[in-house]
């Protein structure tokens, strides 16, 4: 029962982390610091992926999204330096238009995603996830893992070809 | 098994819309980046928390999600790719004042 307590706590803990920092990065004006704040989603976002049980997925989370995009996503915060601007021009000008379609849509999404699957998908969690993710990945999967292995070549090449300078 | 799979979809919708609000009232360039990573990682919670809880055999939903990383890594370093091309041009990651290519 009492572990029950905890991991209830934890789980509102996490939403609170995730979803706050979050709209961090969503209303801040200050860029690193919503960089940061989108880190720290992440984190918890990995904190998530442990409660569910799926310790591989919450790894790599930390890994490329704690680590490698967020260290991506400052340097080109540090590569982009802006000058102090008013508040109100940090939001387009479309805003009240964006919240108008927004809003409707996400109240209706999130009610139904919090009902619709109320007495659905509780068959529980079958231990360890590295074990069935290997032979997901490995086996089931693997041609598509090697094409998007190829995907990431070929976006390493295309980011050093755009931002090569023409020297000659 | 005390959480319900519904909470973690309906965090995963907050999220989700928390970032489509994100790409579409900010203006910076690399905010805008930002928003998209965190609606990949919102869709990977959802797809997480229904491969963990169907109580299949396998993990088919979470191979997705090691795809959806590889898509989120190449995606973020095309666009600060394209985001310095466009800084170099002028310097700015406004996205209201990159208007040479509109018609």
């Amino acid at each position: 029962m009492s572990s029950e307590i905890i991991e209830q706590a934890l789980f509102a803990l996490l939403t609170v982390g995730i979803i706050g920092a979050a709209a961090g990065v969503v209303f801040l004006n200050r860029i690193t610091g919503a960089a940061l704040l989108m880190a720290f989603t992440f984190f918890c976002m990995a904190g998530m992926f442990l409660l569910l049980g799926a310790e591989t997925i919450a790894a790599f989370q930390v890994l490329i999204y704690v680590g490698a995009i967020t260290v991506l996503i400052l340097y080109g915060v540090m590569f982009t330096p802006q000058g102090d601007r008013d508040y109100r021009l940090f939001f387009q000008t479309q805003t009240p238009w964006a919240a108008l379609f927004v809003v409707p849509i996400a109240i209706f999404v999130f009610v139904t995603a919090l009902f619709a699957f109320r007495d659905s998908g509780n068959a529980g969690a079958l231990g360890s996830d590295l074990g069935p993710l290997a032979t997901s990945v490995f086996r089931d999967y693997a041609f598509p893992f090697e094409v998007a292995s190829v995907l990431l070549l070929a976006a390493m090449i295309g980011a050093i070809v755009l931002v090569k300078r023409d020297e000659d | 098994m005390t959480i319900p799979v519904g909470a973690f979809i309906g965090v995963s919708a907050v999220l989700f819309f928390l970032g489509v609000a994100g790409v579409l009232i900010r203006r910076n360039a690399v905010v805008i980046l930002m928003c998209v990573e965190l609606m990949l990682n919102a869709t990977n919670l959802a797809l997480v928390a229904f491969s963990r809880r169907a109580g299949l055999p396998d993990e088919r939903g979470s191979v997705f999600v090691v795809f959806i990383f590889v898509i989120a890594a190449a995606e973020v370093a095309v666009g600060l790719a394209i985001v310095l091309a466009a800084y170099r041009n002028r310097p700015t990651v406004d996205v209201d004042e990159v208007h040479a290519m509109k018609g």
